[in-house]
């Protein structure tokens, strides 16, 4: 593998990595502020119990959240040099609102962390309200970054010089709605799964059951909302992407053949060399509806576009069916639980409880498998259109061993956090105060 | 608009260098504290420290914003031939936020404390000597460029420009900065025993800073770094770096009268002196190659992005600073003195 591989390896793991804790320290917030909501409200203590050990949660993943972030902002140079050299000064606007907005959360995680008995009451919850809505803005300004490498705008590119920037128009780029809207549901399905899933664990093992349940009822609602809406905001995506990157719909899609009436498959081993999908299920003219609303419209295939312009079809082909495949589980799991507000024996059922564990890292495989889609599906651009993405990594060699190094560093990041979280969860059943 | 974006690029870099500075000092207090003094560091800094270093951080993010949207061409310059100290750099941010967090929040307190504490303390001395040396390197002349000097090897390109005498000299001489202004906070919030301790500390760390700071003027003269040549013979730099070594009496009588605050703003100024001296010298020339001095409004973003970047960092500052003075206030100054 050459250099430029490895320094897609190590953004795409560091950016994959990021995730998963950005979108838990977006979220939990919420949780707490619930529970804390609960608790003002009842004065029942174990609401008060529950809200400090989500904050301490929140605290822990914050932290990590917040130094990968660090860390990306300074990769992004790093690995892509040429790629900020330009693009910084037309993408500035989102990443310094983003910064204005974390500083604000963490200013706001400070009064609440500290401030227990120390804040008027109803002030110290409001600060809670604000990591939460901080939390989000800075993940919706970011993917908007991201969002105008897929559909750059905002500038003239002419003789590879970028003139008339308007940082205002690149910001409000033609994905970042759709994208955000998206990436914010997901954030919000995966934790709250994911979260439901380890007190769901805990039912399943008896253990500390009154306050597991209230923790179970509040994530696992906010998830069911989340994961019904998501269907309507992957479907605005899909349309989008149509129009603005059609062979990244064609590589997500596995279409090769332009065609119309194009049906849509499901799962399919894809044969790149023979341009062939096999073991498919396939819906007649089902793509065509899906993207541009109507049955008989023509869909551009791959090979409409020149080879060196095609993503890696069969990963970002696979990406998306895992994406799309497991947000229906989970929507499943969601109508599950509205079934279970009926049919309350349900709950006297261990499986019930075994199968929401089995649904906590779903949303998570669901959120990585949709970047892959996103961003190897924009590949060879990093620029979708205006710069390839082997034009902007860094001249210095031996990226080999920088991957290796962050690979090394993050993964025991990642086991210390998951045993400092058992732990929590040990010590919250352990005293029952 | 430029001279705003100047402005919070200055500021984000002053407080940063400041409260990221007591920051990393905090831990390179701890780690020079025998062992028997380590307790009570741990516990003090943890309320001084605690609520506000995640903000003291963001400080470097801003930075780094305003840096890559405003002046591109400059960043492109660090973020290529510095990349393996800012990785570094990284490295000790994250080792010891990540520690500060978990001996502080973890649910059980056992062997694990150990790591905690030695990571923390170990992470909190080398990040500040990494920026140091990056910020050596800059400054040195030692960078050479792959457009000017295309033959060169890997050492000369990505290594020898940091990894020298000089970077270490300044690396270290950031790191004591940042263990005097520690110090100097943390006498504020303790008394007893605990506040003795921070007296002789903050004793120690001021002789060490004047000593590096000579040693660091007196080896780049000797080496010819052009940077220490300008810099000695600016004397607006010189005048600062004097006012500031003779601030250290009033600072040294405010502390044994007991005046936090004072002493407080007056290693707060002893900073920004030294900081604008070195700012004055080269303004803004800030990154010198082997070939030529590289100035920070060459090749700047267009006039639309710096207009628009001003703007955000207007109404961002007018939202964010009453908050973060809000919470400085609120738990920062907590009245540990008057209380007994």
């Amino acid at each position: 593998m050459e250099n430029l591989d490895y320094a897609r390896l190590q953004m795409a793991f560091t950016l994959g990595f990021h995730i998963i804790f950005a979108c838990i320290g977006m979220v939990m917030p919420f949780f707490m502020v619930v529970s804390h909501y609960k608790y003002l409200k009842t004065r029942n203590p174990v609401y008060k119990k529950l809200t400090k050990s989500w904050l301490k949660g929140v605290a822990i993943f914050f932290v990590t959240g917040a130094v990968s972030g660090t860390a990306l902002s300074f990769e992004l140079g790093m690995l892509w040099p040429e790629f900020m050299k330009h693009a910084g000064p037309i993408i500035g606007m989102p990443f310094s609102l983003e910064g204005a907005a974390f500083f604000v959360e963490a200013i706001a995680l400070g009064f609440y962390l500290y401030g227990w008995d120390k804040l008027p009451e109803k002030f110290h919850w409001f600060t809670g309200i604000i990591i939460g809505v901080s939390g989000v803005a800075s993940g919706i300004l970011v993917v908007s970054a991201n969002g105008w490498m897929n559909a750059p705008s905002g500038f003239d590119y002419i003789n590879g010089e970028f003139t008339n920037i308007d940082p205002v128009k690149a910001f409000l780029n033609p994905a970042w709605f759709t994208q955000a809207l998206h990436m914010t549901l997901a954030a919000f399905v995966a934790t709250s799964f994911g979260v439901a899933g380890i007190h769901a664990y805990q039912i399943y093992k008896n253990r500390n059951v009154d306050l597991h349940k209230k923790a179970f009822k509040i994530t696992i609602i906010i998830g069911t909302v989340a994961a019904f809406l998501q269907p309507i905001s992957g479907d605005i995506s899909a349309k989008d992407v149509a129009e603005r990157q059609p062979v990244k719909l064609a590589a997500l899609e596995a279409h090769f053949e332009t065609q119309k009436g194009a049906p849509l498959y499901i799962g399919g081993i894809v044969d790149v060399e023979k341009q062939k999908v096999t073991h498919k299920i396939a819906i007649p003219k089902a793509l065509s509806f899906l993207a541009f609303g109507d049955f008989d419209a023509e869909v551009k295939g791959l090979n409409d576009f020149p080879k060196e312009e095609h993503p890696p079809v069969a990963i970002v082909h696979y990406a998306f069916q895992i994406m799309v495949g497991l947000g229906v589980v989970l929507m499943l799991a969601g109508l599950i639980y509205l079934v279970s507000l009926k049919k309350k024996n349900w709950e006297k059922n261990k499986y019930y409880w075994l199968l929401f564990v089995l649904m906590a890292p779903l949303g998570f495989v669901a959120i990585e498998a949709g970047w892959v889609v996103t961003e190897v599906g924009r590949q060879p651009w990093i620029i979708h259109q205006i710069m390839l993405t082997k034009d902007a990594v860094t001249p210095m060699p031996g990226m080999k061993y920088s991957f290796y190094f962050y690979l090394c560093m993050y993964s025991l990041l990642a086991v210390t956090v998951t045993w400092l979280m058992n732990r929590q969860i040990k010590a919250l059943n352990q005293n029952p105060n | 608009m430029l001279y705003v974006v100047l402005f919070f690029l200055l500021f984000s870099l002053l407080l940063y260098v400041m409260l990221g500075g007591a920051d990393f000092g905090a831990g390179i207090v701890e780690l020079f504290a025998s062992r028997k003094n380590r307790p009570h560091t741990r516990d003090i800094i943890y309320r001084v420290i605690g609520p506000v270093w995640e903000a003291n951080h963001i400080w470097l993010i801003i930075m780094l914003v305003i840096l890559w949207v405003a002046f591109p061409a400059y960043f492109n310059i660090m973020v290529v031939y510095l990349h393996i100290p800012l990785t570094l750099v990284l490295l000790g941010i994250t080792i010891r936020g990540v520690a500060f967090v978990f001996r502080h929040y973890d649910a059980v307190i056992d062997q694990s404390q150990f790591w905690y504490n030695w990571l923390f303390r170990i992470g909190s001395f080398i990040t500040p000597v990494f920026l140091g040396l990056s910020f050596g390197a800059l400054i040195s002349g030692k960078i050479i460029t792959l457009e000017a000097y295309p033959d060169s090897n890997f050492y000369d390109f990505f290594i020898h420009p940091w990894l020298n005498l000089f970077g270490l000299l300044v690396g270290l001489f950031y790191a004591a900065l940042c263990a005097f202004l520690a110090a100097t906070l943390l006498i504020g919030e303790s008394e007893g025993v605990a506040r003795n301790h921070f007296s002789k500390s903050s004793a120690i760390f001021t002789i060490t800073l004047v000593l590096l700071g000579f040693v660091l003027l007196f080896y780049g003269y000797l080496n010819d770094i052009k940077f220490v040549r300008d810099f000695i013979e600016n004397p607006i730099a010189i005048l600062s770096v004097v006012i500031s070594g003779i601030l250290l009496f009033p600072l040294w009588k405010f502390i044994r009268a007991q005046r936090r605050i004072a002493s407080r703003n007056m290693a707060g100024i002893q900073v920004v002196l030294i900081l604008f001296a070195a700012i004055v010298t080269h303004f803004p020339y800030f990154i010198i190659t082997a070939d030529k001095e590289i100035s920070l409004l060459e090749n700047m973003a267009p006039q639309a992005t710096i207009t628009n970047l001003g703007w955000m960092l207007i109404i961002g500052g007018a939202v964010i600073l009453p908050g973060l003075f809000h919470l400085m206030k609120s738990f920062k100054m907590i009245k540990v003195l008057e209380k007994s």
